[in-house]
């Protein structure tokens, strides 16, 4: 798989592109399209794992997209997926710093307090599906509750090395790039995510 | 905690999160496919030849059209009419002196029939100025 190093490097390589020939878009549109598609579901999934807002998710996955088909269609299509989850990984963590800074703007304005008891989700709010009766798509249901709550526990790039591997089924080359930063490190984080989230949910999950 | 046991585990989470995506309502597929539809519509935006693009094309036309209205209406206003008749005044007076001034045949008679006649002229003058005769 061709490498980058930075986005900013690859922001500079696609800086000013000449147009290609019309066949040529019709192809990678479609190919893009293929791409998009494939991916869309997971990545909202792991988008609304971080910021359990099903709405915000799909925001932060919308301009995901926008900002990769934008900026970096025209890139081989080995490089997309590191790219767009690095791209989703960001507007997450922008996404949570202006949730913490309104927070803290919030505290200062008089109003309603939120109850920290109200804030605790019920287990079942988030059933993807409500048709399931099945005491087996329930507890299914409850266990992967339980892991997103231990998954939102972790420190982001513990979390984000866990889902890219696991979830997506990343290599640790593709996961480096896709987190900028070193094949070793991503071991390192996600080893010691096994290892909290196994701690967290115990041996009986 | 074992190898065996992280693998397990590993497995496991995976299969919950796979279940979990599969089972996404409606509302959110819909949105986002919709969001994906947005994003290549945004990448062929993108990508059109410059050229082709009308928004390329747009600004020029604006101008130009702007332009021919300002003529037209320059034209029309009574500084545009006043510079016009100016111009066409200017024409008409160097047309006249050129027909005066100009060497050829009839125009230096005329010049000759003027300067031959000046004492007739004279006499003519003095004549209407004393009254008639007795």
């Amino acid at each position: 798989m061709a490498r980058f190093d930075t986005l900013n490097t690859a922001w500079m390589v696609w800086d000013g592109p000449a147009p290609a020939p019309e066949g040529a878009v019709l192809e990678y549109t479609r190919e893009l399209e293929k791409f998009l598609a494939e991916i869309e579901r997971r990545a909202f999934r792991m988008a609304q794992v971080a910021l359990r807002d099903p709405d915000d998710a799909l925001d932060v996955v919308q301009d995901a997209m926008l900002k990769l088909t934008r900026s970096y269609a025209a890139r081989p299509s080995a490089e997309w997926r590191p790219l767009f989850y690095r791209i989703l990984e960001n507007g997450i963590r922008d996404l949570q710093r202006r949730r913490t800074v309104r927070k803290r703007v919030m505290t200062w304005l008089p109003g309603p307090k939120e109850d920290p008891e109200n804030e605790a989700q019920d287990p079942l709010e988030n059933v993807a599906d409500s048709a399931p009766t099945i005491p087996e798509k329930l507890m299914q249901a409850q266990a992967m509750q339980q892991l997103e709550e231990s998954l939102r526990a972790l420190p982001p790039r513990q979390r984000e090395a866990f889902m890219l591997r696991n979830f997506e089924g990343m290599d640790v080359a593709e996961t480096a790039s896709a987190m900028a930063c070193s094949e070793g490190s991503v071991k390192t984080h996600y080893s010691r995510a096994v290892h909290a989230l196994r701690e967290q949910l115990g041996e009986v999950w | 905690m074992s190898e065996q046991n992280n693998d397990a585990f590993e497995s496991r989470s995976r299969a919950l999160f796979q279940d979990s995506v599969e089972g996404l309502d409606m509302r959110i597929r819909s949105r986002l496919t919709q969001a994906r539809s947005a994003a290549l519509e945004a990448a062929a935006e993108s990508r059109r030849p410059w050229l082709f693009g009308w928004k390329m094309w747009a600004p020029a036309g604006g101008v130009t059209a702007a332009a021919i209205l300002g003529l037209g209406l320059w034209i029309g206003s009574p500084i545009g009419h006043q510079a016009t008749t100016l111009a066409t005044n200017v024409q008409s007076n160097l047309e006249d002196l050129d027909l005066v001034a100009s060497t050829d045949e009839g125009s230096a008679d005329a010049m000759e029939m003027l300067q031959d006649d000046i004492e007739f002229y004279d006499f003519a003058d003095k004549a209407a100025n004393s009254g008639p005769a007795a």
